[in-house]
């Protein structure tokens, strides 16, 4: 019995050192919680790599990683917020900036980050709100127009150009679909996404006015683009989602039946074992062009107890070389850096051999219309697209409609 | 609606297949056999279908002329699943999960039928009344609270948020509370002159007396545990935790699962197999179940 | 105290959400800032919400469609299922199947039957010279599928539920009619309805409780990012996206409140009908 009493005691005072111990030394790093949905699960290495970078040249701060799939991510990110228990560092992308800003959930930044860090001025001032840089841009994609070489040919067709506007592209879709009952001619999805960009290269049509107080989305302009979207699938050269059955527009790209789609430059890594010569142009403009251009941003946590070191975990995964670099081997989104050398490597890579396009789209970038309740106009504006489709209302009358849902998102 | 006693006495002596003796005359037993072959067929057959695709390769799903057996055989989606999710993990997380919530509400409600059904105090009906009251309330006027308050206790993505609330369930109180009110004083008069306390008598007599009722909650209890799927979506989804409902859910979500559908059937399977063993093994304990819960209305 | 860790945890994981959910509902909250109170502005919301009104019209034509179908074809098969016949446990082993596998693995599996191109459905609708409908990529038909899958979910259940009523009639009773010569539509009509009428009041119940709850088959069946997807919406799927996806918990906990009380008024409306048609032997 004294001896299982011994043991015990000693078993005790051992714990009991470790735990005096512990403490002590956690407390001569700093530990940064960082949440991300862009690294699982493909990327876990690559951050791997960025963060050992990190710790090397920031002795004392220890970098702790948190991933989620993006669906859940924000809700998550929010529970986490609403209980106090909000992540140091944490990504968002620019469709739900403006909510968390608006909220008062992200800490000024622009004090504590280097002024000369080369971010692309524009990518900087898509993350402000209010005159205050609450976010650093991390990456960017946009979306191009990939094409099926071999089924030009078969067509007998010019390759599109970079001053192709719908009417050209509608012209080769009618001779690609003209190869076969199972060749379709082009895709460009109607949903909101494909909407408030079209309406961009209309010019004219605008989904609000100008202080955003009321939706001007069933102007004539925004009719008329609504109407050419619609178009590409009444008039047979585009598949509807019954004719896919399920197969997914890419998969139809990628079995050669595809003649054009309008997709984001991270599928360049899916399509480059396609069995066909495939390149990528700017995407056909109606009065002038207009590419997406979305951006993910990493922001820090208005009420971080670690705010200099989550800061420089944030400049640092946004701005680095080594970031840089990593990013641009493994094809993980582009960093918005305005650093020309950087991107070498990346446009030497084939296919596509037009990687040029990806910067050239840069200059006419358009970003969402952003509105605190983001999720509900989406929904809406879906909804109502799917029955101009099915022809159960008319573009004019579907408008409408989303008017008046939007005006009352927006009170 | 005073059916309780002929609850207790169904639970006690449900007898199967007694039914109504028929005619077996030619064409009378033609039709009804027919008539069962067709159900049975149409019951079944969605089942091996899903079996059927889940051994196909690839290329062979998308057929317009479906082909039930298939040509070749192969066991790659199998494979290519566990590549996609945790394959072990997850059933491991299903499984852990269904025992420890089964066994765990069974205690937890038979000690409370105990308390309702074998001990007097006051305001006994009062708080039953409270347990019935919850029966009655959606599932999904908790979805929100709950979640909030997994959150409070920062459980998310752990085993005890998928577990420990539905520890808690009235329904299981209830079907014990019934069966226990069958069983007669006499039994606990004698152990208490023994000198027995209520703690030995619950174990030793009155839990070994209403085996059939806890075999019937066991296997809702762990029906209820394995499905799963509206609660765990939004508390647990991180791999290390989550249970095949939510891992199938996310792997026919996925932007390539449209076609790839052998997987999606492969994940299928697994997720409704070891459900199925267990019907077919305990039958008996799902349908005295069933039908005794029908007959109290 | 044996009832200690029950009543802790219902207190707990039930009650508590309950109160606090009825707390929720009269709050504007979006989890990034404190809640607000705001009185009766859900519901009043609520009230003049397309989207709820839709979720509620597509709803309640489940409810019409699913509920007598499964309530008929369910005696339909009880009966059956009653007779004292060689192979019968087959039957109704078979016909629980579909009862105890999860709603997600039924939903995958039937949504790949509804396929409009690839599925079993309008192969054999296309033997029979029929062009089969898109199924589940419009809303109409989508639900349409749904009942269907639902019906085969849960027929076994539902003929168990009438089996057990079925076999607590007395025997003496058919003896009687027999002896009165009364045949066997008449014995039917007279005997086994009115004595099974507690019974089918069991069942009316608990289907319209459970399916007012209609969750996981609108929300796993319709094809992304179709004409289903995008409009077919019921009452769960809206408390839920409008928690988890809009992220107004306290909208979305006033309409889980409604439907209680939808599902509340119609039990009661229920419970006071049952006068007229239900008859129970004790009186």
């Amino acid at each position: 019995m004294s001896r299982k009493l011994t043991v015990l005691s000693m078993t005790l005072v051992f714990l009991l050192a470790l735990g005096l111990i512990a403490p002590v030394a956690a407390q001569d790093s700093t530990t940064v919680r960082y949440f991300t949905f862009s690294a699982a699960p493909d990327y876990l290495e690559e951050l791997d790599e960025i963060i050992a970078g990190f710790e090397a040249d920031n002795a004392g701060i220890t970098i702790e990683v948190e991933t989620a799939p993006f669906a859940d991510y924000f809700t998550l990110l929010q529970s986490g917020i609403a209980s106090g228990d909000a992540p140091d560092v944490f990504e968002l992308n620019y469709e739900n900036f403006v909510t968390y800003a608006a909220n008062d959930t992200l800490l000024d930044v622009g004090s504590m980050v280097n002024a000369e860090a080369p971010y692309y001025p524009r990518a900087l001032e898509a993350f402000t709100y209010d005159g205050k840089q609450l976010a650093l841009p991390e990456s960017f994609s946009d979306v191009l127009m990939f094409y099926n070489a071999d089924l030009f040919d078969q067509a007998g067709i010019e390759y599109p150009t970079a001053d192709w506007t719908w009417d050209d592209a509608i012209a080769a879709a009618t001779a690609i679909k003209a190869l076969g009952d199972d060749t379709w001619g082009l895709f460009s999805p109607v949903q909101f996404w494909e909407f408030y960009k079209k309406a961009a290269q209309n010019g004219e049509c605008k989904f609000f006015n100008d202080d955003m107080t009321e939706s001007t989305i069933n102007s004539p302009a925004c009719v008329e683009t609504l109407e050419l979207m619609t178009g590409f699938q009444t008039s047979g050269l585009m598949p509807t989602a019954a004719d896919l059955s399920g197969v997914s527009d890419s998969e139809l790209f990628l079995s050669g039946k595809l003649g054009m789609i309008v997709t984001g430059i991270w599928m360049f890594g899916a399509f480059a074992d396609a069995p066909f010569n495939w390149d990528v142009q700017l995407e056909p403009m109606i009065n002038q062009h207009a590419h997406h251009f979305f951006a993910n941003g990493v922001a820090v946590s208005a009420t971080t107890e670690v705010p200099e070191a989550a800061a420089k975990w944030a400049e640092y995964l946004t701005s680095s070389e080594t970031v840089a670099k990593v990013r641009v081997a493994a094809g993980w989104e582009l960093p918005a850096l305005d650093e020309p050398a950087y991107f070498e490597d990346y446009l030497k890579q084939t296919p596509p051999a037009n990687r040029a396009a990806v910067f050239t789209a840069l200059e006419s970038p358009v970003t969402p219309p952003v509105i605190v309740r983001q999720s509900e106009m989406q929904d809406a504006v879906n909804a109502l697209l799917t029955q101009v489709v099915d022809g159960e209302l008319t573009a004019q009358a579907a408008l409408d409609q989303a008017k008046t849902e939007i005006d009352a998102l927006i009170q | 609606m005073n059916h309780s006693n002929a609850v207790a006495g169904t639970m006690q002596s449900t007898k199967h297949g007694e039914g109504i003796v028929v005619s077996h005359n030619g064409f009378t037993s033609i039709a009804r056999a027919l008539l069962m072959i067709v159900i049975v067929a149409l019951m079944v057959l969605p089942f091996l279908w899903m079996l059927s695709t889940s051994l196909k390769e690839q290329q062979y799903i998308l057929k317009t002329t479906p082909e039930l057996i298939p040509n070749p055989l192969t066991f790659t989606s199998y494979t290519q699943l566990a590549d996609r999710i945790d394959l072990g993990r997850t059933f491991f997380n299903s499984l852990f999960v269904a025992l420890v919530g089964t066994v765990g509400q069974i205690l937890v409600a038979a000690m409370a039928a105990y308390a309702f059904s074998r001990l007097e105090w006051r305001g006994r009906n009062t708080v039953f009344m409270l347990y019935l009251a919850t029966m009655m309330v959606p599932a999904v006027v908790l979805v929100v609270p709950q979640f909030i308050l997994i959150r409070q206790l920062d459980w998310v993505n752990t085993y005890q948020a998928l577990i420990v609330p539905g520890l808690f369930s009235a329904f299981g109180t209830f079907l014990l509370r019934q069966a226990l009110l069958t069983i007669p004083k006499d039994f606990e008069e004698a152990a208490f002159v023994d000198g027995a306390n209520h703690f030995t008598i619950f174990w030793r007599i009155i839990l070994p007396l209403s085996r059939p009722a806890l075999a019937t909650l066991a296997v809702f209890s762990f029906m209820g545990y394995w499905n799963n799927y509206l609660y765990p979506l939004f508390v647990a989804r991180k791999e290390s935790v989550a249970t095949l409902p939510i891992a199938l859910a996310t792997l026919q979500a996925g932007p390539r699962a449209l076609t790839e559908w052998n997987i999606v059937m492969a994940g299928a399977v697994i997720t409704v197999l070891p459900i199925l063993v267990a019907y077919l093994l305990a039958q008996r304990w799902f349908v005295r179940g069933v039908i005794s819960s029908g007959i109290k209305g | 105290m044996f009832l200690a860790p029950s009543l802790i945890g219902l207190l707990v994981f039930i009650v508590y959400p309950i109160i606090a959910s009825l707390w929720l509902a009269f709050q504007d909250w979006n989890m990034l800032s404190a809640p607000k109170f705001i009185g009766l502005a859900n519901f009043q919301e609520l009230l003049q919400d397309q989207d709820f009104w839709r979720a509620l019209r597509y709803t309640l034509t489940f409810v019409v469609l699913y509920v007598p179908s499964v309530f008929v074809i369910g005696l339909g098969l009880a009966l059956l299922l009653n007779q004292k016949v060689r192979g019968m446990i087959i039957v109704r082993t078979s016909t629980f199947l579909p009862v105890v596998a999860s709603w997600v693995v039924v939903s995958l599996i039937w949504k790949w039957i509804f396929n409009p191109s690839y599925g079993l459905i309008n192969y054999g609708l296309a033997l029979l010279g029929i062009q089969g409908p898109d199924w589940l990529f419009q809303p109409q038909t989508a639900l349409y599928a749904m009942v269907i899958t639902s019906i085969w979910k849960d027929v076994g259940y539902i003929a168990l539920l009438y089996l057990g009523g079925l076999q607590s009639i007395s025997e003496t009773y058919y003896e009687a009619a027999q002896i009165d010569g009364a045949g066997r539509w008449r014995s039917f009509r007279s005997i086994t309805l009115p004595l099974l009428s507690p019974t089918m009041f069991f069942v009316a119940i608990t289907l319209l409780i459970n399916y007012f709850q209609l969750f996981e088959q609108v929300w796993l069946m319709p094809m992304t990012d179709s004409a289903a997807d995008r409009q077919l919406r019921v009452i769960v799927t809206e408390v839920v996206r409008n928690a988890f996806s809009y992220n107004r918990m306290g909208y979305a906990s006033a309409l889980s409140w409604v439907l209680f009380i939808l599902i509340f008024i119609i039990t009661f409306v229920q419970f006071r009908l049952q006068k007229r048609w239900v008859y129970y032997e004790s009186q």
